[in-house]
């Protein structure tokens, strides 16, 4: 069968494995949450998947991301391990911060996962400091941070995409606009609503695309990517977006046109828009979505009965990891 | 007096080019006072009544705090401005259901910022409703590049019909691409490339090109149809087209250096150039494959699929902006006769 | 070889070896180098203060000047640590840490633990600080009490170019973000400082005095202004025994306890502002560990609860003197001040 598409057939089902599990941890977060079991602030991917994983699909462990709060999907993307996300969502010994920094601060540095980040725009001037190491390690990495069109407007933002630019990092802006800032319009709170119009600003090239297509992202993302490995400098991608949930888990959306969330999902839905390409040009069967569906949904579920079962840190864990020595 | 149209795109000029070629992107900034332009002439020739296309991407929040600002502050004299009420889905869409809507609404013109992408998505959904381009895009191919305060001023007097209609509209030709009887058209050009994969749509690599079919193409213009104006030129009223046979560089008899984009000189090779007759269907060069429109890959195909490339001619009406100008001022239509005349040499 | 060194010069001995042992580590910050991109001389100011002067030549790629931005550089030096390299980063003026503070109390700092222990930042942040360059209010403060307050800094505030050598050498290769304040006001004080490298550990006070009656704790200025208030408390018969706490996060109170078990008298000097200082800090931990010893009140000597202010009659006035620091020691020895 010719493959029209840009990726081998694995690494499709790959791209698909990575944004079915997202969507999945996802979905099934939403609904353990509304039973109480979780706790504290979780903020949901569900919907934005095409844009971390078509990006992340270029890069390997020695390439650093910095997420946001929303970094679940960031997270699986890069490769960090599902099972203990979820017990890290848990409060769980076993969690990927064993329980000390919970949804908002997953990290994983062995797979370039810098963190999500609970402070917006924070990560920009980290993934920067990513950039410089790579330059005067002398490897090929990249960097690339991620933020909102609400953390777009944090000076820490503006700050690090001239010091990209000046110091040529291989670093780059993804801005994941799903037109909310929290419950706030992107179009109120953003003077130039373009963000190519801000790079230029720093004199660095920018691009648009359509966030909902995994292939409208891959192709930009790999374009930004070589040209950053190959010493070409700081880029910024713009992925216009969807949001499927609330900005936080428990918010009512009130801000939000009727009705706009059932036509996103009929419309708008990423996942869709993918499986009905890769199957339409009959590079795959339905029958091996399923499997990866049916694989997909004993991970999740498996993640969740672990993190469930998991035990809690002992209370000497207060007050370890807090200095190396002291 | 007829409302005018406009419909800007938020988002041409932003595409894949930026990285790999240096294209320009121009500001949202500037888009919004690019608008202001435009009502300024189109208030000049007395237009009253405009209407936009609702979009999310920056301009309408721009033109609406500038137009606030100005009728505050009494300075504005500019035709009143009118948001059709449609939902934004910021995609190509958004202009296709916007020129829809203005075509039913009658507006006497559709002005259209934006590239050849922009310019053909709204000339496919506009009927017989004139249009005038603004090029805003990274191609652009088919709008032509002039200050649009004078796209107005012409607009507007089409409009009016104080320039008539045998004057101030032209005929355009186009192409209509039919894949299994879906229809979509070009209104430049449409070339076949060997890979069906259709990723961020923008075209640059030119390995892959098989065919080029083109309504006209100049030796000075940009994109795809300068081969072309590189090869044999042909204008946008000649009642024929162009195809030519390609190859990768250095394949051919003969291998052409063109810019493929601005910033973006490729080579490719070149195996025939030939005419296209009106209304003769005409086949893709490979049994599978892709299509881009004016720049982007809308299409694939496969050996499955029935593929055909038809050169229409007389299908679309476009405001010639230097023709009504040029009547403007044979007949002084912009001359205001002051109420105490003064006459040439007399002191007032 | 006794060879004596100023503070400022101790700093670039200890930034040279270190960026000569070690290749990761780099030296970044405002002026750091100067003249960058500039048509002038290169190495055209070494720092504002004129600390890193020079270093460019032998450590070419290593010193990195930034622009005016100081979220993003600190936070690029905090990033850089957690990939690989060893950043030190210069702040011109602790002052401007407002700037940056997101960077190092929410990042820096909380990595370690909010990543469950597997995330290490060796980055060193070094800034000036303290009164008594006429600077006034936002080029002036001791803002140790700041950053002694956030788990996960270090924090190291030296009185001498000894220590300061071997704390910064310690500082860069230690495996935490580590605050390093330098006085301005010591800057051009020399002491006897080894050519060879060498790192003093963290966490161990020293004892600059040794006395029997009273235990002044303090850091940074205040230690040799402390000294010399013990000099006139001598001719007075008050035998003062002075402790330079030298790191502030981790603080050695051990030997706090065991001067003050010993003298039973405590005045806590400090050039920050009095509430929740490191005075009071020590104050409190003895008054929780030591009560027993106490012979009298704690006095504490420190700044009046007021910003720094710009005329020399009122700076005078701002900045605990040895005169002000004799008085506490004479109030806690019950003795009226003169």
């Amino acid at each position: 069968m010719n493959n029209p598409f840009p990726l081998s057939r694995e690494g499709l089902l790959t791209a698909y494995r990575r944004m079915r599990t997202i969507r999945e941890f996802e979905e099934r977060l939403h609904v353990e949450f509304a039973t109480g079991d979780i706790a504290g602030f979780v903020h949901l991917y569900a919907g934005e998947e095409a844009a971390g994983v078509g990006i992340m699909m270029h890069l390997e462990d020695h390439d650093r991301i910095a997420s946001t709060h929303r970094g679940h999907g960031h997270c699986i993307a890069k490769g960090v391990d599902v099972k203990a996300m979820m017990a890290e969502i848990y409060g769980k010994a076993t969690g990927a911060c064993a329980g000390k920094g919970g949804s908002m601060h997953i990290a994983d540095l062995s797979r370039g996962m810098m963190g999500a980040n609970g402070i917006l725009g924070a990560g920009a001037p980290l993934i920067c400091g990513a950039g410089l190491a790579a330059q005067k390690l002398g490897h090929d990495g990249v960097g690339i941070t991620f933020f909102g069109d609400g953390a777009s407007n944090q000076g820490t933002v503006l700050e690090s995409m001239n010091l990209a630019a000046i110091w040529n990092l291989p670093v780059i802006f993804v801005v994941e606009n799903n037109g909310y800032a929290e419950s706030t319009s992107v179009d109120y709170a953003v003077a130039s609503d373009s963000y190519v119009d801000r790079a230029a600003g720093f004199g660095m090239p920018g691009i648009t695309v359509d966030g909902t297509d995994f292939f409208a992202v891959y192709e930009a993302a790999g374009e930004v990517i070589r040209r950053a490995r190959e010493g070409g400098g700081p880029s910024l991608l713009e992925c216009k977006m969807i949001r499927f949930y609330g900005h936080f888990e428990g918010d009512a959306q009130t801000y939000r046109a009727p009705g706009e969330n059932e036509a996103n999902r009929q419309h708008r839905d990423c996942l869709k828009i993918f499986t009905g390409k890769i199957l339409e040009a009959g590079v795959v069967e339905t029958g091996e979505l399923a499997v990866i569906d049916s694989e997909v949904a004993d991970l999740i579920e498996d993640a969740l009965e672990g993190a469930k079962a998991a035990p809690l840190p002992s209370a000497a864990e207060l007050t370890t990891d807090v200095y190396v020595t002291y | 007096m007829r409302a005018v149209g406009i419909i800007a795109n938020p988002v041409s000029a932003r595409d894949i080019r930026r990285i790999v070629s240096h294209a320009g992107n121009l500001p949202i900034n500037d888009r919004a006072n690019i608008v202001l332009r435009l009502l300024t002439g189109l208030a000049a020739a007395d237009v009253s009544d405009v209407v936009v296309m609702p979009e999310n991407g920056g301009i309408r929040t721009q033109l609406m705090r500038t137009i606030e600002r100005e009728r505050r502050m009494g300075t504005a004299r500019l035709p009143a401005v009118t948001y059709l009420d449609m939902p934004v889905t910021s995609t190509y869409l958004d202009s296709a259901a916007a020129a829809r809507r203005m075509a039913d609404m009658d507006v006497g013109a559709i002005v259209v910022l934006g590239g050849d992408g922009t310019h053909r998505v709204v000339a496919s959904s506009c009927g017989q409703t004139p249009i005038a381009g603004v090029s805003t895009g990274t191609n652009n191919a088919f709008p032509e590049f002039r200050e649009p305060t004078i796209t107005g001023l012409a607009v507007g007097l089409a409009t009016s019909g104080l320039v008539p209609a045998d004057i101030a509209l032209a005929l355009n030709k186009r192409l209509v691409v039919t894949v299994n009887g879906r229809h979509e058209i070009a209104l430049v050009d449409a070339a076949v490339v060997a890979e069906r994969y259709v990723g961020a749509r923008a075209i640059w690599k030119t390995e892959s090109f098989r065919d080029l079919f083109a309504t006209f193409g100049e030796a000075d213009g940009i994109g795809m149809s300068s081969l072309v104006g590189l090869t044999d030129p042909l204008d946008r009223t000649t009642p024929q087209g162009r195809r030519i046979r390609l190859a990768p560089a250095g394949t051919a008899p003969r291998t052409l250096a063109f810019p493929v984009a601005p910033g973006l000189i490729g080579r490719i090779g070149i195996l025939s150039v030939e005419t296209m007759a009106p209304d003769v269907p005409c086949r893709p060069s490979v049994t599978s494959g892709s299509i881009a429109l004016d720049g982007e890959r809308e299409l694939t195909f496969g050996e499955a699929d029935d593929v055909s490339i038809r050169l229409e001619t007389d299908a679309f009406r476009t405001v010639c902006v230097s023709d009504c100008m040029a009547f403007a001022a044979r007949h002084g239509l912009l001359v205001h006769q002051s109420s105490s005349p003064c006459h040439e040499g007399e002191p007032r | 070889m006794a060879r004596t060194l100023s503070m400022k010069d101790a700093i670039n001995e200890a930034l040279d070896q270190e960026m000569g042992r070690d290749p990761t580590v780099v030296v970044l910050g405002e002026d750091i180098v100067g003249g960058t991109g500039s048509p002038g001389e290169d190495d055209a100011w070494g720092g504002a203060m004129g600390v890193t002067k020079g270093l460019i030549h032998k450590h070419p790629g290593q010193l990195i000047d930034t622009p005016l931005s100081e979220s993003a550089y600190i936070g690029a030096a905090i990033g850089a640590a957690t990939c690989g390299l060893r950043p030190v980063a210069e702040l011109m003026f602790v002052d401007f840490m407002g700037v940056c503070l997101d960077q190092i109390f929410n990042q820096a700092a909380k990595f370690r633990y909010m990543f469950g222990g597997k995330a290490e930042t060796p980055v060193v942040i070094r800034a000036t600080c303290g009164a008594g360059f006429r600077a006034a209010a936002q080029h002036s403060q001791m803002l140790t009490p700041i950053f002694t307050h956030i788990p996960g800094l270090k924090v190291v505030c030296p009185s001498n170019a000894y220590d300061t050598k071997g704390l910064l050498i310690q500082s860069i290769r230690d495996n935490d973000p580590v605050i390093f304040l330098e006085h301005k006001n010591l800057y051009d004080r020399e002491t006897d400082v080894p050519e060879e490298s060498y790192a003093i550990p963290f966490g161990e006070a020293s004892i600059a005095r040794e006395g029997t009656d009273v235990t002044i704790v303090t850091y940074g200025m205040m230690v040799p202004y402390s000294l010399e208030a013990s000099e006139t408390l001598k001719r007075e018969g008050i035998d003062v025994e002075v402790i330079d706490l030298r790191t502030l996060s981790p603080i050695d109170l051990d030997t706090v306890f065991e001067s003050v078990e010993m003298t039973g008298r405590l005045v806590c000097v400090d050039e920050a502002n009095p509430r929740c200082s490191i005075a009071s800090d020590v104050a409190a931990a003895v008054a929780q560990e030591a009560f027993g010893s106490l012979k009298g009140p704690v006095a504490m000597v420190t700044a009046p609860h007021a910003p720094v202010p710009f005329s020399s009659a009122l700076e005078d006035l701002y900045i605990p003197s040895p005169e002000r620091i004799a008085d506490g020691v004479r109030q806690t020895m019950g003795e009226r001040s003169s």
